[in-house]
């Protein structure tokens, strides 16, 4: 009666419920409380209790067969919740103090109401429906979620009628199951001191359940909607923080945005973590996930270190404190700048954002002397990653900003060289004294610092000539000192090449530099050995040596006057100055692009330097040498020629590391000089092929040589058919097959090119179109190999019809780039990489589909031969999905409906399918 | 009290008569129970998910990797042959 009327209200919005509850509340105390305040019914036209509950029941019964899609049920239930809890409030409210005694609930008519409701919808729970589950499953959670306290038998009930709940089929019945069941172990743990043992491993068995969930459940939504409503405790953090890397973005989002802000101060979670959680949320390959982990470092994060304690109490989001300069630096202190402020390091992406997102820190910021007089690793982190931001973001938008808070060159260089000399002051004194540990930090932090102020050297304008000068006799000054870092070595060879002219000349300026400090820091074996003859295999860079005599290093033919110890540490001294100068010239070369007999520094610098080193009998200098020896071949394509087979030995010979190297030289080489060298040394195809089939023994060699073919396919530096034929082959088998399962680097590298090489050009489809069927052949070999004693092997490998059906998508005449169509329709970008929308365009003009009449003609010859009847079957079901267009040749149109017609005939295809699917 | 109200209610789509009885149809659907528990339940093959539904780690592969030289990360490929005045060091990538 009124009941159903106020229920049919409740439905419609949510904005009255409140009201309506009120209204109803009236209609249950008329029932319930009599005039006469006694429970007794009253005689005549009134209802009773009974009456009602029995109404309020019938009426929430309603709701459960409705659908899932309705917004009308989730009303209601809302309503149910809403109304429940005001009805026990107000019963408190007129039972008054009894409320004190806890251990028992006060019995009235609202919590009768509710466990009559609650006992007549826990045997729809296993309804044969699956929105009666559904229904019922998210009305007794919203109970447990609008009430304070359930009684103990009913809890008992609902926690088991729940628990069968969260392995429903039905991922929608396990999301609402997982809701209740949140809040009930939230509750427990509460409830926990003081409840006896038995109690515990209830509770955490139930804790047990949910995380076993969290982590198996297939659903995303599942998953997510545990991850936002178990309660956060030391031992559930750990699994809802893993879902940071959850296969379902929104999932991986919410953690983000929703968990890691309402975990409160982020300074609890453990250095490592941080990092972590930085880490993949600033790199997720979604970019929604990417923005709300910017977000949380540049507002929650900041705002954790700003200081002002928050306001933990109300649920409003603090006001946002004013830039504060401690509080950054303290922030950049609880990420460990130093080691994640690191080339590759993810405090470069968070402060990137943080520049971004606060304009109000932008502009605050203040570098006058004292800032630079008082630099620590957190601050110059902080003056680094403003003047990167400023100069590389925004089209230049904010250069002017950091021209005017930055130093001019001369300052900078003058700040440069007092921390490059405390550094080196540092190493030195670690090098003489037993290091202890902070001193070691505070070493690292030197180095941290005078890397920083490197890399803003690498941006700075030097038409000013003054500081230009000023920076030039710095850094080659620098250059000299045997003890600098790799790493400031590396960079302040990269600087030195930014201040010399860009032209030839400048390239030469730049070489004859460099080599003058090699020579110097090589000076350094001679000034400390005083005894040591000049037969040393060279003694300055510039230095004419003939090689025939001692080309390797002397350092073993010791003079008598040595002792065996004074001989072994100039051994080590003469490897490790040795490692330096080569060190320096790879850096150098990597900055160097003219010809090499051009230029008679880097002539003397290969003879005198380099080639005694691959020569080398220490391994160290060797390899180095061998790098610098790739790195000059890149400059002289004769060099590269007499070179190749070594390149190729080393890579034979060499361990894993060493292998890769060679890899990279060697396509490096080929990249440059040309694909004559390739086809000119059959050997070398080899060497790819074996490094890419080396998966098993050497998994990284195989990843290097995946890359390495693939920058050869897509450069098109292989031209001849056959090889090419041969890689692209070995490279779709090397995605598909198990083996490389556990091989990420293979894997990812590969879902990238592979698509890209494609579609990116017509004759590459025709390409795969020729490897496809031998490909598959090869993996069906794979697969039968596997069959019986692996169980397994569903999760390595896909299905050969998933196989099929991709080798399918690829030779897609309609996904691939063609310039022929003006850019317009069918390309889109640099190949289409199967945007659906260029798909489409492209189907509407009728594509060429001369690649998949190809195709079919080829399977159809393989069908007629004598292949595997399995293997048949999937080749027959990939015809259907071949597409076939007007706009193809109109001969092998006619070829291969020639043929199909002949295997009709034939009954050369079981299923019609195929068959039929053609036309 | 409760079979003897009825009021029809102007049906709208998306709206439940609360007024109206339960009819049949719908009272065996609700109250049907599920033949047994498996029909209802996940396969015991899913409830464990052997990647804990983890993605791999990233590799960040992109097309820099494809483009640019082992050796010389700075350079890019096919730019080669601009020699002379061009160089391919960092001048590109900062300025």
């Amino acid at each position: 009666t009124q009941v159903a009327a106020v229920f049919r209200e409740a439905q419609r919005t949510t904005a009255s419920h409140r009201k309506l509850a009120v209204t109803l509340r009236k209609i249950q105390d008329a029932c319930c409380y009599e005039p006469t305040s006694t429970k007794k019914p009253a005689a005549g036209s009134e209802f009773d209790e009974d009456d009602f509950n029995s109404e309020f029941v019938r009426c929430a019964l309603r709701v459960m067969p409705i659908k899932k899609s309705e917004g009308v049920g989730d009303k209601t239930i809302r309503f149910i919740g809403l109304f429940l809890r005001h009805a026990i409030d107000k019963d408190n409210e007129a039972m008054g103090e009894i409320d004190e005694d806890a251990s028992t609930m006060p019995e009235t008519p609202a919590t009768r109401l509710t466990s009559h409701l609650i006992e007549t919808v826990l045997p729809l729970l296993t309804a044969k429906d699956k929105f009666v589950r559904y229904r019922s499953t998210q009305l007794i959670s919203h109970i447990i979620n609008s009430l304070d306290a359930i009684d103990d038998d009913l809890f008992q009930k609902l926690r088991s009628g729940l628990l069968k709940r969260i392995r429903d089929k039905e991922a929608m019945v396990r999301a609402q199951a997982v809701l209740g069941l949140g809040r009930l172990a939230g509750n427990q743990i509460e409830a926990e001191p003081n409840s006896d043992d038995s109690d515990d491993d209830a509770s955490s068995g139930l804790l047990e359940r949910l995380l076993e969930v969290l982590q198996n459940d297939p659903s995303a939504d599942v998953r997510r909607s545990l991850l936002v409503n178990l309660p956060i405790l030391p031992n559930t953090l750990p699994f809802l923080l893993e879902r940071a890397r959850d296969q379902d973005a929104a999932t991986r989002r919410a953690v983000y945005s929703r968990l890691l802000p309402a975990l409160g101060d982020f300074r609890h979670l453990s250095l490592s973590m941080r990092e972590k959680l930085l880490r993949w949320g600033l790199r997720d390959r979604d970019e929604n996930v990417r923005k709300a982990a910017g977000r949380l470092f540049r507002e929650r994060w900041i705002e954790d270190c700003a200081g002002t304690p928050p306001p933990a109490e109300s649920g409003q989001p603090a006001e946002v404190s004013p830039p504060n300069l401690d509080a950054l630096l303290e922030l950049l202190e609880r990420i460990d700048v130093v080691n994640s402020g690191g080339e590759n390091g993810v405090a470069l992406e968070a402060m990137r954002g943080f520049w971004e997102g606060r304009p109000d820190y932008r502009e605050a910021m203040v570098f006058d002397d004292h800032f630079f007089e008082t630099l620590s690793a957190e601050s110059v982190f902080v003056v680094r990653t403003f003047n990167d931001f400023c100069r590389n973001e925004a089209d230049g938008k904010y250069e002017s900003l950091v021209e005017e808070k930055l130093p001019e060159v001369t300052k900078v260089a003058f700040y440069l060289e007092r921390y490059i000399k405390v550094l080196i002051d540092a190493i030195k004194r670690a090098e003489e004294q037993e290091v202890e540990e902070d001193e070691e930090e505070d070493t690292a932090e030197q180095e941290f610092i005078v890397e920083q102020l490197l890399h803003i050297a690498l941006t700075l304008d030097y038409s000013d000539e003054v500081g230009r000068r000023k920076m030039f006799a710095l850094l080659r000054q620098t250059l000299s000192i045997p003890e600098l870092p790799e790493e400031a070595t590396k960079l302040t060879v990269a600087v030195l090449r930014d201040i010399c002219a860009p032209d030839a000349a400048g390239e030469k300026e730049f070489c004859s530099i460099v080599l003058e400090a090699v020579a110097d820091v090589h000076d350094t074996i001679v000034d400390d050995l005083p005894g040591e003859n000049d037969d040393e295999s060279f003694h300055s860079a510039k230095s004419e040596v003939s090689n025939d005599s001692t080309p390797t290093k002397s350092g073993k033919s010791k003079t008598p006057e040595l002792s065996e110890e004074e001989a072994a540490a100039k051994a080590v001294k003469e490897i490790v100055i040795n490692m330096k100068c080569l060190h320096i010239v790879q850096c150098m070369l990597c900055n160097v692009s003219g010809d090499l007999q051009q230029n008679d520094h880097l002539v003397a610098m290969l003879n005198n330097l380099v080639v005694p080193a691959v020569r080398s009998h220490e391994a160290p200098v060797r390899e180095r040498g061998l790098v610098c020896l790739g790195l000059c071949s890149l400059l002289d394509r004769s060099l590269a020629e007499e070179n190749l087979m070594l390149f190729m030995h080393f890579f034979s010979k060499g361990h894993t590391e060493l292998q890769i190297t060679a890899l990279h030289i060697l396509t490096d080489i080929l990249n440059v000089h040309g694909a004559q060298l390739l086809s000119s040394n059959p050997a070398l195809l080899k060497v790819y092929v074996k490094a890419l089939r080396s998966g098993a023994k050497h998994p990284e060699v195989q990843a290097a040589a995946t890359v390495a073919v693939s920058k050869l396919l897509l450069g098109r530096v292989v031209s001849d058919h056959d090889v090419s034929a041969e890689l692209l082959k070995t490279l779709v088998i090397a995605y598909f097959e198990p083996a490389s399962a556990g091989n990420q680097s293979v894997r990812q590298a590969l879902n990238y090119f592979l698509p890209v090489f494609c579609y990116s050009r017509a004759e590459n489809q025709d390409l795969m179109r020729c490897v496809a069927l031998d490909a598959l052949h090869t993996l069906y070999n794979v697969r039968e190999g596997f069959d019986d004693d692996d169980a397994d092997i569903d999760d390595e490998m896909v299905s050969l019809a998933t196989i099929g059906a991709c080798l399918v998508d690829w030779t897609d005449p309609r996904k691939c780039y063609s310039p022929a169509a003006g850019g317009g329709a069918s390309g889109s970008g640099s190949g289409g990489l199967g945007d659906p929308a260029a798909a489409a365009a492209a189907e509407r003009k009728h594509v060429n589909a001369d690649v998949h009449l190809d195709f079919a003609q080829d399977i159809l010859d393989r069908l007629g031969g004598n292949a595997p009847k399995e293997e048949k079957k999937i080749l027959a079901a990939l015809l259907g999905k071949l597409y076939v267009s007007p706009a193809s040749t109109e001969p092998k149109t006619r070829a291969v409906y020639a043929s199909v017609c002949a295997a009709v005939d034939t009954q050369l295809l079981a299923d019609a399918a195929g068959r039929n699917a053609l036309y | 009290p409760i079979e003897s109200t009825r009021q029809r209610k102007e049906k709208q789509p998306f709206e439940i008569d609360f007024a109206a009885p339960l009819d049949q149809a719908v009272a065996e659907l609700i109250y049907t129970q599920a033949s047994s528990n498996s029909v209802i339940s996940l396969p015991k093959k899913d409830w464990k998910s052997k990647s804990r539904n983890l993605l791999p780690d990233d590799k960040h592969f992109s097309s820099k990797q494809l483009l640019s030289l082992f050796l010389k990360p700075k350079a890019r490929m096919g730019r080669r042959r601009v020699l002379g005045g061009g160089r391919m060091g960092n001048m590109d990538a900062h300025r």
